[in-house]
């Protein structure tokens, strides 16, 4: 019970907390903040940057989506996952066969891979139902290690250790696009959709329920909500939206392996990700992912080949810094750092 | 049949070498109710350790570990300082990522230090086995198996036997009415993770002379150590020798009419399988958030 009650990062009451103004959505309407980064997102897409720009953007757009799917589960419903990384294989996995073999579009083959997700997620949920805290951080890990071995060794299907290749014949059908800029501004469209389903749940009376569970799992369920169809919905939405990002990377980057698609290390990331910008809220994952990665990939391009490794052992040590000494994460930062003076009356 | 005895016995002692691996996670887990994410790193280190005392002073790893062990107590002591304990009043996801990130920090000094390349000691018994009965055994294996259990059974006589221990018990099962009988609990756990670290290192100089040892060498060995911890009830120590047996025999016996590649696969499944129906693990107490070291 003690883990259960204290498993959550403080999160402010939503419609009650005195916010900033520049962060502070009016009613029903987007703060000035969201409205800044979508502008620059949009600006990004259009404007005429280097194909090696464009890969950042891309990348970060994809993980910012991913890492606000995450948070759907982790951060609303307390369900820390470090599988992710499973949802986001099936996705990528089941567009890319249905396409490589079947010839079915992966504009078809996204749903699908959404679908067969969100059955895994649910399934998992039910699985870890009784599980708290540790307990259900390590059944997804290993229920993730479970899908990345099936998909190495079942080779006929999935290619093993070899992986799969999307051969690229051009064709929005395939989603195979000529120019970057199309791929980007699809990444950008899935991001804003991930966005705003994050925040319509956030307002919304299932929000609450989530938010519930996730404090105080007894107390909720005491109170007549039910933790167990809580719980699995989060989860599926979560992994269904996780599944259609890895589809998307696999149209992207046209080559999957399982070491990589399926690793924990990407589970991690996607959990860190969210940590780092702010659980339990849009706006944190969102900002994680715009302030995390394109510094990542500018230290990596600046120390990588001086210091193999450097530039995550900073990334490490940013980590702990932040967990231990703002929870919030990044989000909470830059809302307490301008708040103060900046607070209404 | 004797093939089968043979994979059996031989998973039996790589699994008590597996636990003594696992031992130190579950004696953190069970005194100060977090998990370590950067317990692979800390065999990692550990690895290295025992790697470079034999590498440049050429001496045994088994030697090695009059030097490593104190040295990964020394790191238990200062991780505690600077990471756990500002964090250990927090909420648990607070300790979750942070000691994440401390694995990530750790992995990615080593290989700043030591490159990506495969370390190894050279064969300590010129490869002999012992052979007892009809079966072949590994000197090293023989060796890392007897070890660990010396290693339960004075842990155990630890905890139940000295003052220290009594002191430890009772921070386990309430450290605030611990507190107040005048335990001091925040060094009962930094004794706690020293401990556990500390074991790591002893684990660490067991596994060197078996194993390579390379940056990310500590997520494949954190993952089977989970799933042990996780078996025998996260926070028992002699669930912890209980659950490396099984894995071992579970590990040994499906690579061989298997596949080595699906002996991996099986005991994930096991540990979903005691997820769903025995949360509490084969020697853990009933109810998760109460399991401790009793």
């Amino acid at each position: 019970m003690s883990v259960t009650s204290k498993s959550t990062i403080e999160t402010k009451p939503r419609r009650a907390s005195p916010g900033r103004w520049w962060m502070k959505p009016g009613h029903g309407s987007v703060s000035w903040l969201e409205l800044a980064l979508l502008v620059a997102c949009i600006a990004l897409v259009v404007a005429p940057v280097p194909h090696s720009y464009q890969d950042v953007i891309n990348i970060t757009l994809l993980w910012g989506g991913v890492a606000l799917s995450w948070n759907i589960a982790g951060g609303y419903a307390g369900l820390i996952s470090f599988g992710h990384a499973a949802f986001f294989g099936i996705g990528a996995y089941t567009s890319t066969i249905l396409l490589v073999n079947y010839g079915v579009s992966p504009w078809l083959g996204l749903w699908l891979g959404g679908i067969f997700a969100a059955a895994f997620g649910i399934t998992l949920a039910l699985i870890g139902a009784r599980l708290r805290g540790p307990f259900f951080i390590l059944s997804t890990l290993a229920a993730a290690e479970v899908v990345r071995i099936g998909a190495l060794n079942w080779t006929s299907l999935t290619g093993g250790a070899e992986g799969l290749w999307i051969t690229p014949t051009k064709s929005i059908a395939n989603m195979v696009f000529a120019s970057r800029s199309a791929y980007v501004a699809l990444v950008l469209g899935y991001a804003i959709i991930v966005y705003l389903v994050s925040k319509a749940i956030e307002r919304s009376r299932y929000g609450l329920v989530l938010f519930a569970v996730r404090d105080d799992e007894d107390a909720a369920s005491a109170a007549g909500v039910n933790p167990l169809t809580a719980r699995t919905g989060a989860m599926g939405l979560s992994a269904f939206l996780t599944a259609i990002g890895g589809s998307l990377f696999a149209q992207y980057f046209q080559f999957l392996d399982p070491t990589y698609v399926i690793s924990p290390e990407l589970s991690f990331q996607f959990a860190l990700l969210a940590a780092l910008g702010g659980l339990g809220t849009a706006i944190g994952p969102a900002l994680g992912a715009i302030v995390i990665m394109p510094l990542s990939e500018l230290l990596r391009s600046y120390l990588g080949a001086a210091f193999q490794g450097l530039h995550l052992a900073i990334y490490g040590g940013f980590l702990v810094f932040v967990m231990l000494y703002l929870p919030g994460g990044i989000a909470s930062a830059l809302e307490r750092s301008t708040g103060r003076s900046k607070e209404t009356p | 049949m004797t093939t089968f005895g043979q994979l059996v016995f031989s998973g039996l002692l790589i699994g008590c070498i597996y636990a003594l691996m696992s031992m130190g996670l579950t004696l953190i887990f069970g005194v100060l109710r977090i998990v370590n994410f950067a317990h692979g790193e800390f065999l990692m280190i550990a690895m290295y350790g025992a790697w470079a005392v034999t590498a440049f002073l050429g001496l045994n790893p088994y030697v090695a570990i009059v030097a490593v062990v104190p040295a990964m107590a020394l790191f238990g002591v200062v991780v505690h300082q600077v990471v756990i304990s500002p964090g250990v009043d927090k909420p648990h996801l607070v300790l979750v990522f942070a000691t994440m990130g401390l694995s990530i920090l750790m992995q990615n000094v080593a290989l700043m230090f030591f490159s990506a390349d495969l370390f190894d000691v050279p064969p300590m018994f010129d490869g002999q086995s012992v052979i007892i009965g009809p079966f072949f055994f590994k000197a090293e294996l023989l060796l890392g198996f007897m070890i660990a259990v010396f290693c339960t059974i004075s842990l155990r006589w630890t905890i139940n036997s000295t003052y220290l221990g009594k002191a430890i018990r009772a921070t386990v099962q309430d450290s605030e009415a611990a507190m107040l009988m005048g335990v001091p609990v925040p060094r009962i756990f930094m004794i706690a993770f020293a401990s556990g670290s500390a074991l790591v290192g002893l684990a660490a100089c067991v596994m060197m002379p078996l194993f390579s040892v390379f940056p990310t060498v500590g997520l494949n060995f954190v993952l089977i150590a989970f799933v042990i911890v996780v078996l025998g009830g996260l926070g028992s120590i002699e669930g912890a020798l209980l659950g490396g047996m099984c894995i071992g025999i579970v590990q040994s016996v499906s690579s061989y009419y298997i596949a080595p590649a699906y002996g991996q696969l099986f005991f994930f499944v096991l540990f979903l399988l005691v997820m769903i129906f025995r949360p509490e693990g084969l020697l853990g107490r009933k109810g998760e958030s109460t399991v401790g070291i009793n």
